[in-house]
């Protein structure tokens, strides 16, 4: 676990949400606990942040859900991306690049 | 189609939800367990990270729009129970924003009508009229002019670009049945157009109408072709004998269409050489006109003052030595002066009414609000988000808004409709017609409900602001904590108390000046007098002898009818002014002009009125019939006029009798008698010195009779006219009341509206605010039951206990009082110099006797 929380900015959850989601079907759990293992338990997402997005992405038809059963034979909500999703997830991971490359420059060179 | 799919199976969704979360939180159970922990660690390190589950339910639930609909509809619902659960504060606060919406609308409406756009005339704002004024006495003014004089004027000016006159004429309708006095007025040429109005029916006056040789026509007045015929279509095109000519009904003018206040208009051209009657005051005409774009009252009373100083050379008789034109808007001619300012006063009280009912309202919520701290405390804790418990309000301020509003329309129409019935006859123009204002009833609305949202939002806001563990503790159990927090309520409760103590001095105002109105020594008695005027066919009565041929008989005619105790002439409507004239008394030296009033009028004039005589006598009946010489006078006139030397037996001479129609050569008359002052210029103004002669001394000015009854005054109309009929059938009286009727109309009427008024607004800004005080202290004092129970426990008597709560509510009213009482007596000035104006004599009577009192110069 990390030392300090580290707040999300606003809109990257969203966008770290659709990114796990691309690799194909899986479940809210799942995804906390992808986000948390990749960056080395840097995120550690809250449930209560988790949920509620995935709801909105859902409501605004970036994300699909179903109903299927897991490995151990219990039923979960499996999200999936939508082709809205997809280009949705296109502009951020842009936006984000264009972002830090930003922000990357004005550390390196306002010394 | 998935969303209304949801919408259907809601319940499937909130499983779904539910198992989803569950799902995540076993999963993170199952994760601990294989990390090695025991299970019931695991469980309990899970449910702690995963925190409050309703919470995130709620926020999940919240990116459903399905949802909403759900929610607004459960809000919508707890609204409806939570206010259920605390009638007695949602009808006050109901009552009190319907109150204060109402009773302004209605106000502001009547006031918009009457004052603001009064007439339903073409730019009725440029309207004005002319008024000649003698600089030498302040009062004195005429509104009328000669035809030639109104001529000159249109032909000269530069500052009117239409001009109408009209001239007012007794007319007496022969049917066949018997005859009926109507108004009636003559108009010049483009009056209709001028005033630009259609006819209601048939056509209006046409230029054609005023060619010579054209056939006699005239249009009906709205209300009175309603009232009196019945609004009968098929009498267009009939013919009718008026003051036996016979006249053909053209059309029905507009139902609004009332300049002049005449029942019936006939074209008469200005120019014609001769008018109607001899009289002396008939010949002057009213006069309206239009001001040119761009020019002021100002301006055009200063080019009329140029051309008044050539009339003045013309018509010499008509003109006082110092004069002045004014021209002024014709609303505010119509318009008593001191009606206005009392609109004015009803209109800041109103105001006031409805400050003091949105305080109220404001109050309550906050009270409301405070004690629902815990309440929304809690709610927050189990997971209600800011907006969630904003919602909840907003709801719940929806009801009160809504149901306050409709009760204030209600309240609104009401208050129009009843006001339109009460405001008494002569206060406003004729023209006017009082409804209910919809951008006034808008702005009302607009205040009251942003009162209650504004107000009913504070508990959302308290919530969110405060902190939970401190609100939950808190459960008014704090001694002293809520100080900070009931300012607001306090200041509300001061300020009402201070607004509420304001409207009841008004209103004391008010019933003082109303009562010192009453209280004013008449020196006549008005009860069984029956009154009414006699118009008298111009053509057959000119002289003193042909008028004294109709009187002598009538009067000797009505003394023989039983339940007829006196009948007398009269030549104006007492106690409501007489004719002026320059006086002169000999032997009697003075530099300024000397003025009385005096009346014409037979023997038992004294008797009828039962006005005392201090010195000598009254005229017999034969003193009257030989047309002598001789006066009686009032005491003012003896003090004024003869000081401290006995009158009787001496000479006084009327001058103005010299310039009548049927003028007198010799005008000098012997005191014969003293009576004591009896008003003469209605009850507020100053009294004049007053003389009385014999009618029969002239043929000119209007007359009326004057009748004392043994029993009911109304009782004997019937046979007052049959007299009248017997003595000549051409004759009928017009306006047959009694004395008592017609004091009540010119001078108690308007008092009595604004007293009425002015003390409903006063009882319901006590009722509020009485409301007010109770329930902030109610409030605070539950609040302070735990510590009211510990002082007790420790020994506090049951007066400390009183006193300590008393104390809190008396310094609030206090605070209030001395605030109003300042308030009060900075207003107290203003309301004084308009008070006495809520009075009748600008209620000029001269509309009821027009010839009689019409101020000339």
């Amino acid at each position: 676990m990390p030392q300090e929380k580290v707040e999300f900015l606003k809109g990257t959850l969203d966008m770290l949400i659709l990114k796990v989601v691309a690799a194909g079907p899986i479940h809210g759990y799942a995804i906390s606990q992808r986000i948390q293992q990749i960056s080395k338990d840097f995120f550690q997402v809250p449930q209560g942040s988790l949920y509620p997005a995935l709801h909105r992405l859902e409501e605004q038809d970036w994300l699909e859900a179903q109903w299927k059963d897991t490995s151990t034979g219990r039923e979960a909500k499996f999200y999936t991306l939508t082709r809205k999703g997809r280009k949705q997830l296109e502009t951020e991971v842009l936006n984000w690049e264009r972002l830090s490359d930003a922000v990357a420059l004005i550390l390196r060179t306002a010394e | 189609m998935r969303w209304l799919r949801r919408l259907w199976h809601r319940s499937l969704t909130e499983r779904r939800l539910d198992s989803e979360l569950q799902f995540h939180l076993e999963q993170q159970i199952a994760d601990y367990v294989a990390s090695g922990l025991p299970p019931c660690e695991a469980r309990r390190r899970a449910s702690l990270e995963f925190g409050g589950l309703e919470r995130f339910k709620e926020e999940c639930r919240e990116t459903h729009w399905e949802n909403h609909v759900e929610i607004l509809a459960r809000d919508f619902r707890v609204a409806l129970r939570g206010l259920a659960r605390d009638r007695r504060f949602a009808f006050i606060a109901i009552f009190a924003l319907a109150l204060g919406i109402g009773a302004s609308t209605a106000i502001f409406s009547v006031v918009d009508n009457a004052l603001l756009e009064p007439f339903p005339y073409k730019d009725s704002r440029h309207l004005v009229t002319i008024r000649l004024h003698d600089q030498d006495q302040a009062d004195r003014w005429r509104g009328a002019f000669l035809f030639a004089e109104i001529q000159d004027i249109r032909k000269q000016n530069h500052v009117f670009d239409g001009m109408v006159a009209n001239l007012e004429d007794d007319i007496v309708y022969s049917a066949g049945d018997g005859n009926l006095q109507l108004g009636g007025n003559f108009v010049s040429s483009g009056t209709f157009e001028f005033f630009g109005v259609a006819p209601f029916l048939g056509r209006s006056l046409a230029a054609a109408d005023y060619q010579p040789g054209a056939p006699p026509v005239f249009v009906l007045r709205h209300a009175t072709w309603v009232g009196k015929f019945n609004s009968d279509p098929s009498l267009i095109g009939k013919t009718f004998m008026l003051n036996g000519v016979s006249r053909t009904l053209v059309g029905i003018a507009a139902p609004r269409f009332a300049w002049g206040g005449a029942d019936l208009r006939m074209p008469r051209g200005p120019d014609e050489p001769k008018v109607l009657r001899e009289g002396d005051f008939a010949r002057h005409w009213g006069v309206v006109a239009h001001l040119k774009p761009g020019v002021t009252a100002h301006e055009a009373s200063a080019d009329l003052n140029v051309i008044a100083q050539g009339l003045s050379r013309v018509y010499a008789k008509e003109y006082p030595k110092h004069f002045a034109m004014e021209v002024l808007s014709f609303g505010s001619a119509v318009l008593s002066p001191r009606f206005r300012n009392s609109l004015y006063v009803f209109l800041a009280a109103v105001g006031l009414l409805l400050l003091i009912g949105c305080g109220n309202v404001a109050n309550l919520l906050l009270a409301r609000a405070a004690a629902r701290k815990k309440e929304f405390a809690v709610r927050a804790a189990l997971g209600a988000s800011r907006f969630r418990l904003v919602r909840q309000l907003l709801a719940e301020s929806f009801l009160l808004a809504i149901s306050g509003a409709m009760l204030g329309i209600f309240f609104a129409w009401a208050g129009v409709k009843t006001l339109a019935a009460v405001i008494p006859d002569f206060t406003i123009a004729s023209e006017t017609v009082i409804e209910m204002n919809g951008a006034v009833l808008l702005f009302a609305l607009v205040v009251g409900v942003s009162t209650v949202f504004l107000f009913g939002l504070v508990p959302a806001l308290q919530a969110s602001r405060c902190d939970l563990h401190d609100s939950l503790r808190d459960t008014g159990k704090g001694v002293g904590r809520t100080v900070g927090r009931s300012g607001l309520r306090n200041a509300v409760i001061v300020l009402e108390v201070a607004l509420s103590l304001t409207l009841l001095f008004t209103a004391g105002r008010f019933m003082r000046s109303f009562v010192a109105l009453q209280e004013v020594p008449l020196g006549l008695r008005i009860d069984h007098v029956l009154t009414a005027r006699m118009p008298l066919p111009a053509a057959r009565y000119k002289t003193a002898a042909q008028l004294t041929s109709f009187f002598r008989p009538l009067l000797a005619r009505l003394k023989s009818v039983p339940g007829i105790a006196f009948a007398a002439e009269t030549s104006t409507l007492p106690p409501y002014g007489g004719i002026r004239s320059e006086v002169e008394v000999p032997g009697k030296a003075h530099t300024e002009k000397w003025d009385t009033l005096f009346q014409l009028c037979s023997e038992d004039y004294f008797s009828v009125l039962r006005i005392q005589f201090l010195d000598g006598r009254s005229f017999t009946e034969a003193e009257v019939n030989d047309v002598r010489k001789v006066a009686v006078i009032n005491q003012t006139f003896r003090r004024r006029y003869f000081g401290d030397e006995n009158p009787i037996g001496r000479r006084i001479q009327l001058k103005e009798l010299k310039e009548f129609s049927d003028p007198l050569n010799d005008t000098w008359f012997e005191v014969i008698g003293v009576v004591a002052d009896v008003r003469n210029q209605g009850l507020q103004e100053p009294l004049w010195p007053e003389a009385w002669i014999p009618y029969t001394v002239t043929g000119s000015f209007m007359r009326g009779i004057l009748v004392r009854t043994t029993n009911e005054p109304k009782s004997m109309i019937k046979a007052v006219g049959k007299e009248i009929w017997a003595t000549d059938p051409s004759v009928a009286m017009a306006q047959p009341e009694t004395l008592e009727y017609f004091l009540n109309l010119f001078t108690f009427a308007q008092p009595r509206f604004g007293l009425w008024l002015v003390t409903i607004f006063a009882a319901i800004g006590l009722l509020l605010v009485t409301i007010g005080v109770y329930s902030v202290i109610a409030y605070t004092t539950s609040r302070r039951t735990h510590e009211i129970g510990i002082r007790i426990a420790l020994g506090a008597a049951r007066a400390d206990v009183l006193n300590m709560v008393l104390r809190k509510g008396l310094q609030l009213v206090l605070a209030g009082i001395a605030i109003g009482l300042a308030v009060s007596f900075a207003l107290s000035r203003l309301i004084i110099s308009q008070l006495w104006g809520v009075s009748a004599t600008t209620v000029s009577p001269s509309s009821r006797w027009p010839s009689c009192s019409l101020p000339l110069v």
